[in-house]
């Protein structure tokens, strides 16, 4: 089975375009697979990151066909059709063809403060959360972020405000919220309620949670932090 | 330049609730707008009988009707997928948000015009 | 409760009494009697109701909510776009706010010659 793959090629300035390139795909081809074929034997000038090679540390994200995506764990045959378009991933400043750098996406995480402000920080002890404790029963299924940024650039409202916080940030936020050893709390649910960045830009789109690699119900956090910051005014029960 | 119908495929499945959001911003701006236009018209019930059925007799025109039955299904639309999206804020439907979508808004939806729009469409269209 | 918060729920709030009133005016208008349910929608017809201060008072409540859902929604969106510094905020929320008065104001005095 023949595949034609467009690149999106751009550098140093130049305007954007795309690059086609055709190649033979056995079935268990990935886009990554076939990234590296193209380099190798075809186009050795093609510029794109990876690194695990098995969607675990983020790295090879691209907008495949339109939608953001890990391109080791998309195979080339669950995509429809001849053509597949690879662009890199939206709302970042792209240096190379597909590479881009998550410069924006940080500087959003780090608006919420995402490290723990911990109520002794001369202390030598580990602070410990019990495995079952409420904040691990909370926290279940949002733990998992890797930081890829397919969140970021997939988000909608980020495409016409781009000081909107973004899932990533204010799923974080929400683990360090909800974390007991923390007391920056007040702090963080000031930023999240920014009328032009904070939950409140969030209209449950939800493509986040359709581009999320690690599963992680990105809306859900965001509504959490409308429901608490509604109901409660911070107040939480445990 | 990705191909119009890769695009349409996309949101259509995966990033529906995208869509879903775009039908809620447009159908919510052209309701607003029909809002303040209804007001006006409504208002000119104050001039009397006489100057309000006249005003009436203007929308009497079949594109009117036709109107009307737009404004019926672009309501439903608004707001049954609205009725989605507060299932979605209140933290019991994120799991099923697409399927909602397509079972609530368009297929109940679809049954709610059919119902609302059929009497207003025989009598008013065909009786000109 | 925050203002911001406060906005986002009256949405919803607003929203979720919009869909029975709604239903109760196409209803009325439509199918609440069998002039109605030819299409001649009259003076005399919509007098025989609106002359009722119940349904006035309905019909008043209906319209601010609906101004308010409507509203609300657009400065949503005018937020959207990007930062637009909070005096161009203040000023949009003016300008809404005014257009809700105004609108408010000319649905209830369709009332005053009855």
């Amino acid at each position: 089975m023949n595949k034609r793959i467009f690149i999106s090629r751009s550098g140093s300035g130049s305007k954007s375009r795309w690059q086609n390139y055709t190649l033979e795909c056995s079935p268990e081809l990935t886009v990554l697979d076939a990234l590296f074929s193209i380099q190798q034997q075809q186009d050795p000038t093609i510029a794109f990151r990876c690194s695990c090679r098995v969607g675990m540390c983020g790295t090879c994200g691209m907008q495949i066909n339109g939608v953001s995506r890990l391109a080791c764990k998309t195979r080339l045959t669950e995509l429809d059709g001849k053509d597949v378009f690879l662009a890199p991933l939206p709302h970042l400043s792209v240096i190379r063809d597909l590479v881009i750098s998550l410069a924006p996406f940080f500087e959003q995480w780090r608006k919420i403060l995402p490290a723990m402000r911990s109520r002794d920080p001369e202390s030598q002890e580990l602070a410990v959360v019990p495995e079952d404790s409420a904040y691990m029963r909370h926290t279940a299924g949002k733990r998992d972020c890797i930081t890829c940024g397919l969140c970021f650039s997939a988000c909608g409202v980020l495409a016409t405000n781009k000081h909107y916080l973004g899932p990533a940030a204010i799923n974080k936020a929400l683990l360090r919220v909800l974390d007991p050893r923390d007391t920056a709390r007040a702090e963080r649910l000031e930023i999240l309620d920014s009328s032009q960045d904070g939950v409140w830009r969030c209209h449950t789109q939800m493509n986040c949670v359709a581009v999320c690699p690690k599963g992680i119900d990105l809306t859900e956090s965001i509504g959490f932090f409308k429901r608490r910051l509604l109901l409660r005014n911070g107040e939480l029960e445990s | 330049m990705i191909p119009p119908r890769i695009l349409v495929k996309t949101y259509l499945s995966p990033l529906i609730g995208m869509t879903a959001y775009f039908i809620q911003r447009v159908t919510g701006l052209l309701l607003l707008f029909y809002l303040l236009v209804h007001v006006h018209t409504v208002h000119e019930i104050s001039g009397g009988p006489v100057a309000f059925n006249h005003a009436m007799d203007a929308f009497k025109n079949p594109l009117f009707r036709l109107l009307e039955i737009g404004l019926l299904g672009i309501v439903i639309l608004h707001a049954l997928n609205g009725i989605r999206i507060m299932a979605i804020d209140f933290g019991v439907a994120t799991r099923h948000q697409k399927r909602l979508f397509w079972g609530l808004a368009v297929v109940i939806g679809t049954l709610i015009f059919i119902a609302g729009a059929l009497p207003l469409f025989m009598h008013s269209v065909w009786e000109r | 409760m925050s203002r911001n918060a406060f906005a986002w729920y009256m949405q919803r709030i607003t929203g979720a009494l919009l869909v029975p009133l709604l239903i109760a005016h196409f209803w009325v208008e439509h199918f609440m009697s069998a002039t109605l349910m030819r299409g001649d929608l009259t003076y005399e017809v919509i007098l025989s109701r609106i002359s009722n201060p119940w349904w006035q008072a309905i019909d008043i409540s209906f319209l601010l909510i609906a101004l308010y859902h409507g509203l609300n929604g657009f400065y949503g969106i005018v937020l959207d776009y990007g930062k637009i510094g909070s005096r161009a905020a203040t000023a949009t929320l003016v300008l809404l706010v005014a257009v809700g008065v105004a609108w408010a104001i000319w649905g209830i005095m369709a009332f005053h010659n009855l």
